[in-house]
């Protein structure tokens, strides 16, 4: 399990330093506006390149970009958007209402997917299952910015039920929630889809199986036999699911918050990508980057958990 | 022994035929099939058109399509033609404007009433109605409903079907306009990541052993790259643009088709008959490509097929956050976020888009699933 974990984290290391890279390249390609500005005087100019290290054979620019990121987290400073400030406490400061966004939806997005695919299930082929089976196509195939828009438009504005954006001068913590239902439905329809599709699928595989008649001979009730074994058994697979829902539930915050206009990091990156600020774009994608390597490796590890097998093996794969 | 097949003895070479005797000594006897053989596509074709909704997904597809090669060049208007005295028309079309809706009419609200004879703002007989009648300040406000094409000056018998954007651009052209390029981004994302999956994969799975260990361990080091960001920083080096697009898309999206591709030959590479084939000295590249790859086309048909969608929503996804095709070429996406800035001043700048992409979206997806049944039967049902 150990060598698992370290091999893990080995490529997660990997992966982290090829994006840097990737990032260093960006950040390097952008026209350095602040630097060539002909009203600096040349002097200032200079040691304002000294102080930089731009006078330096790339290298070990590079060395000094990744060794910055890695000892300081210095992501260097904003250039358009906030000029002046370092980028990581814009970043730092603009997390709580991402953070609020992406876990609720996720949060109601679980019980509300095994909930669907649940019914979906015992129901089969009835009225309930065309239904469910019926929205889950709709949410999984429509992206997540188009209900949006569409929240927006018939409930915010239309019967003006929610405000169209968010509140960012809610007085209390109800009027603030209030402003955010929508964009916590829109990021959760997909999700919801996601697992009522797949727990659906092998609920009714494992409904079938004869492990589950054996439980139903040996006298457990249908409920029973469905709540210990059947449920069970289809979690393991949904697990895997969840990395693609939280990846998935991250990007789409990005167009979600604009949609909304919550203050939040999603909102914060598309902004510094439509001004060019690259620095805290960078900076924006390695925050990323780092948040869904570590939910992958949790939830990688946790797929261990859940399944003795995997551990047992010690090898997915 | 195993002969060299130049140098076998003089004797083995020159054997008549008449030294040769049948092994079985009695006929053959095959009964011939009654029914024409049915091969795997003709089967596979058969199942699909017993689908109803695949066979409806399938002419939506095939619709959208049509329409996008087909409408951007009857509509008698050009995707960049700016009109700035035609600026947000609403919809307008012929027929089912005496129907009351999509009659070209848009109601303006607080409109000072005592100003509503002059005929510089309101050109004669676009009035319809005036409603909502009140006084602030001391003077009589209301609300005016105008024929919103006579208001702008827009000449009698000209029809913008889906209206206009800011630009007073012609929002039907630009929206088949945008379809077009959408789906052409889609097929080319497609074609290219299955091609690069399927040589990855296949040699991954062929070689086994180092090359595979190696192989798998950079595809999996590259996908954990989130794709969101690997999208992004290719986006920010090489610039908006078509090509872009396609190639941020291809960094990472082959890994799950190699992948695939890879389990398929592990699968098949150690069939007798592959080892016949190898024992009659077929060459690698053959082995590869006539003999094992063969047997991955079903799955990798279905593969492509889902993967069109999420390439769609992926060039929308870019265009929202503003790294989509350079203007004024139109996408799907583009529309989508152009609209949704005015969303609720003109809905109907987004409602169209957004209609296109879910129908083509929904479309995609049942049709997927139901050829992934159709070539695959033992699937059937699972999701």
């Amino acid at each position: 399990m150990l060598k698992y974990i370290l091999s893990r984290i080995a490529a997660m290391l990997i992966t982290l330093f090829l994006i840097m890279s990737l990032s260093f390249i960006v950040v390097r390609l952008m026209p350095m506006s602040l630097f060539e500005n002909p009203e600096v005087p040349l002097e200032i100019q200079e040691q304002l390149e000294d102080k930089f290290h731009l006078n330096d054979p790339l290298p070990v620019q590079y060395f000094y970009f990744i060794t910055d990121i890695v000892t300081d987290l210095d992501f260097g400073i904003s250039v358009k958007l906030r000029p002046g400030l370092p980028v990581f406490g814009i970043l730092i400061e603009r997390l709580p209402p991402t953070i609020l966004v992406n876990f609720l939806s996720l949060f109601i997005s679980i019980p509300l997917g095994l909930i669907a695919g649940t019914a979906a299930a015992l129901k089969r082929n009835t009225w309930v299952d065309h239904v469910i089976s019926f929205f889950v196509v709709i949410f999984i195939s429509v992206p997540s910015f188009v209900f949006a828009s569409a929240l927006q438009y018939f409930l915010a504005f239309k019967l003006g039920w929610f405000p169209t954006l968010y509140d960012t001068n809610a007085a209390t913590l109800a009027e603030k929630f209030h402003s955010l239902i929508l964009p916590i439905i829109a990021l959760a329809l997909g999700p919801i889809a996601t697992i009522a599709r797949y727990l659906r699928g092998e609920l009714i595989e494992n409904i079938s199986s004869e492990y589950l008649l054996l439980a139903r001979t040996k006298g457990l009730t249908k409920v029973q036999s469905i709540v210990r074994h059947a449920f069970r058994n289809s979690l393991i697979p949904i697990s895997n699911t969840l990395i693609a829902m939280i990846t998935g539930i991250m990007g789409g915050s990005l167009v979600i918050e604009n949609i909304f206009a919550i203050p939040g990091q999603g909102g914060l990156t598309v902004k510094s990508i439509m001004a060019g600020d690259h620095f805290l774009t960078v900076a924006c994608l390695i925050f990323y980057s780092v948040t869904s390597l570590v939910t992958i490796l949790l939830v990688d590890l946790s797929y261990g958990l859940i399944d003795p097998r995997v551990r047992v093996g010690g090898k997915k794969s | 022994m195993i002969y060299d097949k130049n140098n076998l003895p003089e004797e083995i070479k020159n054997l008549p035929a008449s030294a040769f005797e049948s092994l079985h000594q009695e006929d053959i006897k095959d009964e011939k099939f009654k029914t024409k053989p049915v091969g795997f596509f003709k089967d596979a074709m058969i199942r699909l058109s017993k689908s109803r909704l695949s066979i409806i997904s399938g002419a939506i597809i095939l619709l959208i399509v049509l329409l996008a090669i087909i409408v951007p060049n009857i509509t008698g208007y050009s995707y960049t033609e700016q009109n700035v005295e035609q600026q947000n028309l609403p919809p307008k079309i012929p027929g089912l404007e005496k129907l009351g809706i999509f009659d070209g009419t848009r109601v303006l609200t607080d409109r000072r009433k005592d100003k509503l004879d002059d005929t510089d703002r309101y050109p004669e007989g676009c009035i319809l109605a005036v409603t909502n009648e009140r006084i602030v300040k001391n003077v009589t406000m209301c609300d005016v409903k105008v024929d919103y094409y006579k208001y702008c000056g827009v000449a009698e018998g000209e029809y913008h079907w889906l209206g206009t954007d800011y630009l007073g651009r012609d929002q039907l052209t630009r929206l088949f306009r945008g379809a077009r390029i959408s789906l052409i981004i889609a097929a080319v994302t497609v074609v290219v990541n299955i091609v690069i999956g399927v040589i990855y994969g296949a040699v991954s799975g062929y070689c086994g052993g180092k090359v595979d260990i190696f192989m798998t361990h950079l595809a999996e080091v590259l996908d954990g790259m989130p794709y969101v960001v690997v999208t992004i920083l290719f986006m920010l080096v090489f610039g908006a643009g078509m090509f872009s697009i396609i190639l941020a898309m291809t960094v990472t999206g082959w890994i799950g088709t190699s992948r695939l591709i890879r389990a398929q030959f592990y699968r098949f590479k150690g069939r007798e008959y592959v080892l016949a084939a190898r024992t009659l000295g077929v060459p690698d590249r053959t082995l590869i490509f006539r003999h094992i790859l063969p047997n991955c086309i079903g799955p990798l048909i279905t593969r492509a097929m889902i993967a069109v969608p999420g390439a769609i929503f992926s060039e929308s996804f870019l265009a929202y956050i503003g790294l989509g095709i350079a203007p004024p070429e139109p996408s799907i996406g583009i529309l989508l976020s152009d609209g949704q800035s005015v969303l609720l001043q003109y809905p109907y700048q987004v409602i169209f888009p957004a209609i296109l992409i879910s129908a083509l979206m929904v479309a995609f997806n049942l049709f997927s699933n139901g050829l992934r049944d159709a070539l695959d039967p033992t699937k059937r049902g699972e999701e």
